[in-house]
């Protein structure tokens, strides 16, 4: 079952690239298409899912999976990537001080920490350590919230 | 020759040699802390080093690759679990050598055999590289491409379990590498009119992203799916000391071992489990203690040992010579290269002679500094690691990467980038695709994209040029063979373990 899903999700993709590959205008006289490398590429990548979309469809000719899959903590990836989208974003918002203030704890929280003292120190030390160590001595310019940004309220 | 005068430049610039030696603790202490590896140190400081000169930058990662290494041995050794894929072998008997109470001995086993299988490594690199950036130059676009092609393929059928799954990795690192604008006719490609998709994926982001925000991923779900405790070693006071003549069966193990892991890091993606794998069988086979290996043999640490150190230097053969990396720690290093605009391939030997000999002389160095830190404290590092609260540490992880990913150019972009890498990354992992192939194609894609077509130019437009050229069709033949060969093997391997189940 896992290979069939493997072997559709992968044609979908190769599919979509064969298309996206198709958009490429076609070459001047003299020259190569632009397109060629990602159609090779796309095509050989929908023959090969069709590779696994056959071994899963075998495989379920022969029997059943006899391992069932086990939660292996699925949804708290998930809920990590969520967390991860929102930052990245916030950092367009609200600039690298707040976001990371905030963030610092909920995934100190979800790797298991429960000490609270530690999770309230992390919303400082953690905006500090990054503030003084990429922005201060590797002197990059840090990201500007466009809605907040903590940073200028703090350099007035 | 070049490299003495090399040697003498790093020895007297106590900055670089500060460098080597951090690197080279760093290194070591990322390479015994199990789940993290050198790839992900590296593609974390891979930003940092935009500020540093070329040497400094390629050698304070090129060290931490090289005692990342070294580094697994010790988490394999003490705590059963390999620091690195290439320290699974060692695992065998080392770990049976710490539950005995002889840790100490194991581990200095390790840093020995390790010094010696780095150094025959980084000799031989010395002398051939020089040879090979000759042959090189005299290559033509057609015979690059072959290269490139058999190197795709040798990456994407070889590392892993499926040759399928390597293969649709390897596709798909070309793929992603496709994005943006071509670089001949500036056509844009998978752009759906996004100007920020128009530049391409980032490699710093990409890198960042699927090995430290993938691997973080990756963490979480062990931790969930962690259970049992771990038994504490015996500690022998005796077992911390090694003797010369208790090292000696172990010499000409460690020396093949050497032999074995230079000749496997020159040929791309082969890389330094399968090295250190043949090591082991090849001195289990020739052993005459071999009923004893797998028990707590010391020869069954040396042997391993050697061979997956001794890649290092020569895995960097093809990567200076042909702009081919054969490892992921040397896609990061080619990132390198071309973030301080040095062109990688057979003209580097022209252009930046000095700088590649001093990178040379700078490994050399790495390996005596994390000889030292290994043979005298690799216990007192075990002790660190086992302080480090995980938990708060892959944290720190997860949110240096959005920092480091934004730091590489500035980019709100990027840090998009690494997120979805890092997604991905996590997915690839867990349903067994070829995550170093996936990287090593997108850096390798655009230089046998541009082969491909110039060489399609020359013939106009016409693909028998790849035939006709008898080194060019050597090549294209290599990688069939590759395939063919690992098809057979796997089958071989299903017919075993079918056999074995049979009989059970």
């Amino acid at each position: 079952m896992r290979d069939m899903v493997e072997g559709i999700v992968l044609a979908l993709l190769s599919l979509i690239a064969i298309w996206g590959a198709w958009q490429v205008p076609a070459a001047s006289p003299g020259d190569t298409w632009a397109g060629i490398v990602p159609f090779a590429a796309s095509v050989a990548l929908l023959v090969l899912s069709g590779l696994v979309l056959l071994s899963g469809l075998r495989a379920t000719q022969t029997g059943p999976d006899i391992a069932q899959e086990r939660d292996t903590g699925t949804l708290d990836i998930l809920i990590l990537f969520a967390v991860a989208l929102i930052y990245q974003q916030s950092f367009r918002w609200f600039g690298y001080v707040l976001p990371t203030a905030i963030v610092a704890p909920v995934v100190l929280y979800i790797f298991g920490v429960r000490n609270w003292i530690g999770l309230a120190v992390s919303m400082i030390a953690c905006p500090l350590i990054f503030h003084i160590i990429f922005f201060e001595l590797l002197g990059v310019f840090p990201p500007y919230g466009e809605v907040f940004d903590l940073l200028d309220w703090f350099r007035g | 020759m070049e490299i003495f005068p090399a040697l003498l430049s790093v020895i007297t610039d106590p900055t670089l040699l500060f460098a080597i030696v951090l690197a080279a603790a760093v290194g070591m202490i990322v390479g015994a802390t199990p789940g993290l590896t050198a790839s992900a140190a590296i593609a974390m400081l891979l930003p940092i080093t935009f500020y540093m000169s070329p040497l400094f930058a390629l050698a304070f990662l090129y060290v931490i690759g090289k005692s990342g290494r070294y580094g697994g041995s010790v988490a394999a050794i003490l705590f059963n679990t390999p620091g690195t894929a290439a320290s699974a072998a060692t695992q065998i008997d080392g770990y049976p050598l710490a539950r005995a109470g002889k840790a100490g001995k194991a581990m200095k086993v390790a840093t020995i055999s390790s010094v010696i299988g780095d150094f025959m490594g980084d000799v031989m690199l010395v002398i051939g590289v020089g040879f090979i950036a000759a042959i090189a130059l005299k290559l033509g676009p057609p015979e690059t491409f072959a290269i490139y092609f058999a190197a795709f393929v040798v990456i994407g059928s070889v590392i892993g379990k499926s040759v399928t799954k390597g293969l649709i990795s390897a596709l798909l690192g070309i793929l992603v590498a496709m994005v943006g604008l071509d670089p001949i006719s500036s056509e844009e490609r998978y752009t759906f009119g996004s100007f920020e998709l128009s530049n391409g994926i980032g490699l710093v982001p990409l890198m960042i992203g699927v090995f430290v925000l993938g691997e973080v991923f990756a963490q979480l779900e062990e931790r969930k799916m962690a259970k049992g405790e771990v038994r504490e070693n015996e500690s022998d006071p005796a077992g911390h000391s090694l003797t010369y003549e208790e090292y000696k069966p172990c010499i000409p193990h460690a020396v093949r071992g050497g032999f074995i892991g230079a000749g496997i890091g020159v040929l791309p993606g082969l890389g330094s489990a399968i090295a250190a794998f043949i090591s082991y069988g090849e001195g289990k086979r020739r052993a005459k203690n071999a009923e004893q290996w797998g028990k707590g043999a010391l020869e069954g640490v040396a042997a391993p040992e050697a061979a997956n150190n001794a890649v290092s230097g020569p895995s960097m053969a093809p990567l200076l010579t042909l702009g081919i990396p054969g490892s992921t720690i040397g896609a990061i290093l080619l990132g390198v290269f071309l973030i301080h605009g040095i062109q990688v391939g057979p003209t580097l030997f022209f252009t930046d002679k000095e700088l590649v000999y001093q990178l040379f002389a700078c490994g050399m160095l790495g390996i005596l500094a994390y000889g030292i830190i290994g043979y005298f404290g690799a216990t007192q590092v075990a002790r660190l690691i086992l302080k480090v609260p995980v938990n708060v540490l892959y944290p720190l992880i997860f949110m240096t990467a959005f920092v480091a990913a934004y730091s590489a150019r500035g980019s709100m972009f990027d840090v998009t980038v690494m997120t979805f890498a890092g997604f991905v990354g996590w997915l690839m992992r867990k349903f067994d695709f070829n995550v170093a192939a996936f990287v090593i194609s997108f850096v390798l894609a655009k230089g046998a994209e541009e082969t491909f077509r110039q060489a399609l130019l020359m013939s106009d437009g016409g693909a028998l040029i790849f035939i006709e050229r008898p080194i060019a069709a050597g090549f294209l033949l290599l990688g069939l063979v590759a395939i063919g060969l690992r098809i057979r093997s796997i089958m071989k391997e299903r017919r075993i373990a079918e056999g074995g189940l049979g009989d059970a």
